[in-house]
């Protein structure tokens, strides 16, 4: 009697049982390692966006390699929230002993021109390495009567503010990309903001919307099959995915480049001896052949800059976007 | 019969041992992911994409859309059985589900549930291999206006069909909608009702409100009231559904594969309106619409079969077009551009093995499914024998992990912990939940589309009966209003006078 009850509670608490081992050891999974000299334990990267996109896709090869190279896990988290400010965030108030890593975009400079932020991007931070360049694709929807980017630019002056170009969320890389071309080339089109860059090119697809400045891993498909009409490149030289599109700037409007970029961080008062092993491993994975073969898929150059010119280049950033924010009156608050 | 050999050599890849054994380790962890809260298929997905560089293309993307379709069908158990909803689809199921199980009917209801999904996932792959192209097609064909007029639709029809407390449920839909806001403006970027919260600029995550509401409420209801706690352990029923279930059921499985299919097509709709939907159309189809909210097998029945329909469904724009209808779709593309295989329409011809492989492995994983999930029925009902000093803080503890890890913010956990007080609030004061998440989830869809809508037509509010796609929503919305409002008011005045 007294068995057979003892038996009928055992089936469920098994099942609850095996229900929480699954479910604790999910997060846990990915945490477990072994001990030496930096790292003498898991690192953690906090990837600032949410899985899936395509600095998720960078980030996780980045630290799949690193890991490797390292002989300790280097742990993937993704800390998404606010465009990427959240995760920016964390990693600039954590402890400097490069267990906490940032993996991050080109938003770690664009945000802090639209918003108050609570970081600087230099300042807060030591940018390890900048790591990649993705840079935009010019397309319009295939019944827009324009084959090239001068064609465009005409056609939008003889009808200001009728063309309606698509864009993925105020002061996302789409929207600036797209703001910088109407500044540069002194046209007028009307820039309609969707949820993140995917809603913004099936608008474009359909044709509710005739421009969409996308990056190159998004629309080429759409480019390949003729639902969508490439007129440039946002490069400084042409892309390998697409070797007959001409870069935007070499087709009509000299000096437009625009990309996304990836960089690693490391909290500001990490010690150099850790930034320099970090670049050291970063030099070697961005120039193996299998990083080069999955930057390109995913549409990027790889572009190493160490840690003084990667702070120019993000000062720069600043300068040139903070332009474009300030006429164009893009502001989050 | 072209078809009939493209199915033929579909399955002749899917059958493979390797693409079979990927496919079972697809819809299992998509099972499990499924009744885990909160984890859901997309961060699943995500964390497995660099393993798939090592494995074939066909067998990484079978694998990965068991995943994705296996979720839909392990998010009911735990809805049914603890009124806890492990993905944002089955948040609906909680409603019938769990007062089935009350009343001892838990095997029923989670057997109709996966015999829906079943029913679902088979006519979808149907369809996909029929028809997908040209619903693509179709899909592109909706713009602003349209998601708009389509969305008033809904919610109009939502609204018509409520029942109750007619000012209660109007109170609970602006309350969605308010909660809707929070976040930043998609047109504008501004904050809204952010109070200085980083974590809410993205918004509330429709989880943590289902979860807080549903499942932290009702323990805590429970809690309070020592007689129904008991209310488990007495009475499991039969783990089958009786012939009476099954006729019942027949009907809303085929509306709601119907139902889910369509909103699946459509990029940036999904899952969850899909299954909204197919419970509101249940409740005014059936007799007696007082049995919903007490355990209708139908609000089981319809509302899975849809979730599972649009899950499967939205593989179309996807294969189709090479256009993500949601995230976890942008991430099956992600996996196929790194194999260096173009999503579009030239997969089909260039890569035939990936595409009908891929459908026929989605009949395959569907079936397994079943037969994983029909022997597991008494298994998972045995959990409510779980004396409640056990099971509810199990709940709890899950609940928070599973709010935590999808943003692995702590923001989120407490956020629940309000939205647990609230849900005891509206019990007590008679408030249904169900026009809140609705006005929750379609409000910002609407706000987003109508004032896109507006923006293109330079405040021209005439776009939405010229455009043919829209006005035939906006006529049927109105035919609706007629139909449905004309009665109701005349009964109404009839009470009061009576």
């Amino acid at each position: 009697m007294r068995k057979a009850k003892l038996k009928r509670k055992s089936l469920p608490m098994m099942v609850l049982g095996a229900l929480l081992a699954v479910a604790v050891a999910f997060p846990l999974a990915t945490a477990l390692g072994a001990a030496d000299a930096y790292p003498s334990k898991p690192v953690r990267m906090i990837i600032s966006f949410a899985p899936g996109g395509s600095t998720d896709i960078v980030g996780r090869l980045i630290a799949t390699k690193l890991s490797e190279r390292l002989g300790k896990q280097v742990v993937p988290e993704n800390r998404s929230g606010g465009g990427g400010t959240l995760g920016i965030e964390m990693v600039a108030k954590s402890e400097p002993d490069g267990y906490t890593l940032l993996f991050t975009s080109s938003a770690i400079a664009i945000n802090p021109l639209l918003d108050k932020v609570p970081y600087d991007p230099v300042k807060s931070f030591i940018p390890i390495a900048k790591m990649g360049n993705a840079p935009a694709v010019l397309t319009v929807h295939p019944g827009v009567q324009a084959n090239s980017v001068k064609e465009l630019i005409a056609l939008a002056k003889k009808q200001p503010g009728n063309l309606v170009c698509a864009a993925a969320g105020v002061g996302s890389f789409v929207h600036l990309a797209s703001e910088l071309f109407k500044m540069m080339a002194g046209i007028d089109f009307k820039i309609v903001q969707f949820k993140g860059g995917g809603p913004a090119m099936i608008d474009t697809m359909g044709g509710h919307s005739q421009i969409l400045v996308g990056t190159i891993t998004m629309t080429l498909p759409q480019i390949k099959t003729g639902k969508l009409k490439a007129l440039g490149f946002g490069g400084s030289a042409r892309s390998k995915l697409l070797p007959d599109l001409p870069t935007v700037s070499e087709a009509g409007l000299p000096g437009y480049e625009a990309s996304i970029w990836w960089g690693l961080f490391a909290p500001a008062g990490t010690p150099m001896v850790i930034v320099d092993r970090l670049q050291k491993e970063l030099d070697a994975i961005i120039n193996s052949e299998e990083t080069k073969k999955i930057f390109e898929v995913q549409g990027a150059e790889p572009d190493l800059l160490g840690t003084a010119d990667f702070v120019k280049f993000i000062e720069a950033e600043g300068v040139k976007w903070g332009k474009v924010v300030k006429e164009g009156n893009i502001r989050k608050e | 019969m072209e078809l009939f050999n493209n199915l033929i050599f579909g399955f002749s890849v899917a059958f493979s041992l390797q693409n079979l054994l990927y496919c079972f380790i697809g819809v299992l962890v998509g099972t499990l992911i499924g009744v885990l809260p909160g984890i859901g298929p997309m961060a699943t997905i995500a964390m497995l994409l660099p393993i798939t560089y090592n494995i074939p293309p066909v067998a990484a993307l079978i694998m990965l859309a068991g995943i994705y379709y296996g979720a839909q069908y392990g998010g009911s158990t735990t809805s049914i059985l603890v009124n806890l909803p492990g993905e944002t689809a089955s948040v609906i199921t909680c409603i019938d589900g769990y007062q089935m199980a009350r009343q001892g009917r838990a095997g029923p209801a989670l057997a109709i549930a996966a015999i829906g999904s079943f029913f679902a996932g088979t006519v979808c792959t149907m369809i996909i291999a029929m028809f997908g192209p040209p619903l693509a097609e179709m899909a592109l064909k909706f713009g602003s206006p349209e998601y708009f007029s389509l969305m008033v639709m809904a919610l109009v029809t939502a609204a018509v069909l409520a029942h109750g407390d007619m000012l209660k449920s109007l109170a609970m839909v602006v309350l969605g909608l308010l909660l809707g806001i929070v976040g930043s403006d998609v047109d504008s970027g501004i904050k809204r009702f952010c109070f200085n919260f980083f974590e809410l600029t993205d918004g509330i995550g429709f989880v943590i409100i289902a979860i807080g509401v549903f499942a932290v409420g009702e323990i805590i209801s429970n809690l309070s009231d020592p007689e129904e706690r008991q209310v488990f352990t007495s009475k499991v029923g039969s783990l089958y559904p009786t012939l009476q279930d099954m006729k019942q059921s027949i009907a809303p499985i085929i509306r709601g594969t119907a139902i889910g299919a369509f909103f699946g097509t459509l990029p940036g709709t999904g899952p969850a309106i899909s299954s909204f939907s197919s419970y509101m159309v249940e409740k005014k189809a059936a007799r007696d619409p007082s049995r919903f909210g007490r355990g209708a097998i139908e609000g089981v029945a319809g509302p899975e079969s849809a979730n599972n329909a649009a899950a499967q469904c939205a593989f179309i724009p996807t294969l189709t077009l090479g256009i993500p209808g949601s995230g976890t779709m942008a991430l099956m593309l992600g996996a196929l551009m790194i194999h260096g295989i173009t999503p579009g329409p030239m997969v089909m011809v260039q890569q035939p093995d990936l595409f009908w492989g891929l459908i026929a492995s989605m009949w395959i994983g569907n079936l397994m499914l079943v037969v994983l999930n029909l022997p597991m029925v008494g298994v998972w009902v045995s959990v409510l024998k779980l004396p409640y000093r056990m099971l509810f803080p199990a709940i709890m503890v899950f609940s928070a992990i599973g709010i935590y890890s999808t943003n692995n913010v702590s923001f989120d956990v407490y956020l629940a912990a309000i939205f647990g007080v609230l849900g005891i609030a509206w019990r007590v004061l008679g408030c249904s939940p169900i026009p809140m998440l609705l006005g929750f989830v379609l409000g910002p869809i609407m706000e987003e589309n109508l004032r896109r809508a507006l923006q293109v037509s330079e405040g021209d509010p005439s776009v939405f009966l010229t455009r043919p796609i829209s006005l035939a929503f906006i006529i049927a919305t109105v035919l609706i209003l007629v139909v449905m409002v004309m009665p109701a008011v005349r009964k109404r005045r009839d009470d009061i006078v009576g």
